[in-house]
């Protein structure tokens, strides 16, 4: 696959070294020279290209050769530049998918409404990490341990979301996972086929990653 | 007409001057307090400090209920990624965008933005200029 990334600070630097490594061809877009110069001299090679120059400049992307490109990536430590190389992209060149990093995590919902296929937040996913290891560290340990695939996880019914006053029967929970419990006030309860799930209720799931992603859209709220 | 000014520059400045004088409701937001500063005395605009196009400063700035917004900050991508919020995000009815390169200026009118690009037109007011004085001599 031909990758162009632009930005070519630390995360731009080892993306491309890792990328390359499964014999992706990168083309890498960076502003400074000197930057540029340590990347071809490190990591240079026939897959890797450098380009030294703005990567939200039309002139720029084009002698990057940004018209053989299936996906941009851009992690540059703006957040501005990084819609903006991502638009050009999709919209004017025509790049079929685009993938962007965010610094302030709010800006998730909006290069998503502008049109950015993937948005990745290093911020928000440390902070969800940390809420989902939190209580949890010693059960996921062991689970872990024993059984890397399976995850112990806590989530709260939002308010106007899928699962909101619905029966635990109709959310059609996947096969590989189980609902241990939901914590209702100071209440565990037991859950069966006819509980209903309110708002503010704290489900507790077991089961693999997929699933749990799969599921945990219907606790939150969707944006359209 | 309740506007915002994104940007308080030698453009932004001045075009909150005007637009306070003709009696606009002005909200004038830069990431730099001092930026205010070139406001003058006589200004009564609301100023906000931050980050432009970060959402709780918009909101501050008042961007659910604006009939207006400009970006005129020096940073083309900075205006263009405002101006996208205000439009799409919280459509505010009128959104102007500055951007100093023409090509960009080109894609973006072409995805729906209104812009202006200073570059375009001092580049034409240069060769009018030129072609005045030519055909004078």
């Amino acid at each position: 696959m031909k990758i162009m990334i632009i930005g070519g600070g630390n995360v731009g630097y080892y993306l491309t070294k890792s990328l390359s490594a499964e014999l992706h061809h990168i083309m890498i877009v960076e502003e400074d020279c000197s930057r540029c110069k340590q990347i071809i001299s490190e990591l240079g090679s026939k897959r890797i290209e450098v380009t030294q120059g703005d990567g939200t400049d039309v002139e720029c992307l084009r002698e990057a050769g940004i018209f053989n490109t299936d996906v941009l990536i851009a992690v540059t430590g703006h957040d501005q530049n990084n819609l903006v190389a991502c638009q050009l992209a999709k919209d004017y060149f025509g790049v079929k998918q685009t993938i962007s990093r965010v610094k302030n995590p709010k800006n998730i919902r909006v290069f998503q409404k502008l049109g950015v296929d993937s948005v990745i937040s290093s911020t928000e996913s440390i902070a969800g990490i940390i809420n989902q290891e939190l209580d949890w560290t010693d059960v996921n340990k062991l689970l872990q341990e024993r059984s890397p695939n399976v995850q112990l996880r806590k989530m709260v019914v939002e308010l106007g979301s899928y699962s909101e006053r619905r029966h635990l029967k109709d959310l059609g929970i996947p096969k590989g996972l189980i609902l241990i419990t939901v914590l209702r006030g100071d209440r565990a309860i037991i859950p069966s086929g006819d509980t209903c799930l309110e708002s503010g209720d704290e489900v507790i799931l077991m089961g693999g990653q997929k699933d749990i992603d799969q599921i945990s859209r219907k606790f939150k709220v969707m944006q359209e | 007409m309740y506007i915002i000014i994104v940007g308080c520059g030698r453009v932004g400045a001045n075009l909150v001057s005007k637009l306070s004088e003709e009696g606009h409701n002005v909200v004038v937001i830069d990431r730099d307090k001092d930026s205010f500063s070139q406001l003058g005395s006589g200004s009564n605009c609301m100023t906000i400090t931050g980050m432009p196009m970060d959402e709780d400063v918009l909101k501050e700035a008042g961007i659910e209920e604006a009939d207006a917004l400009a970006a005129v900050t020096t940073d083309d991508n900075m205006n263009i990624m405002v101006s996208q919020i205000a439009r799409q995000l919280y459509h505010v009815p009128m959104v102007i965008t500055q951007t100093t390169d023409p090509e960009k200026q080109r894609v973006f009118t072409s995805m729906g933005l209104k812009t202006i690009c200073p570059t375009t037109l001092t580049v034409d007011a240069f060769f009018c200029a030129l072609k005045e004085g030519e055909t004078e001599k």
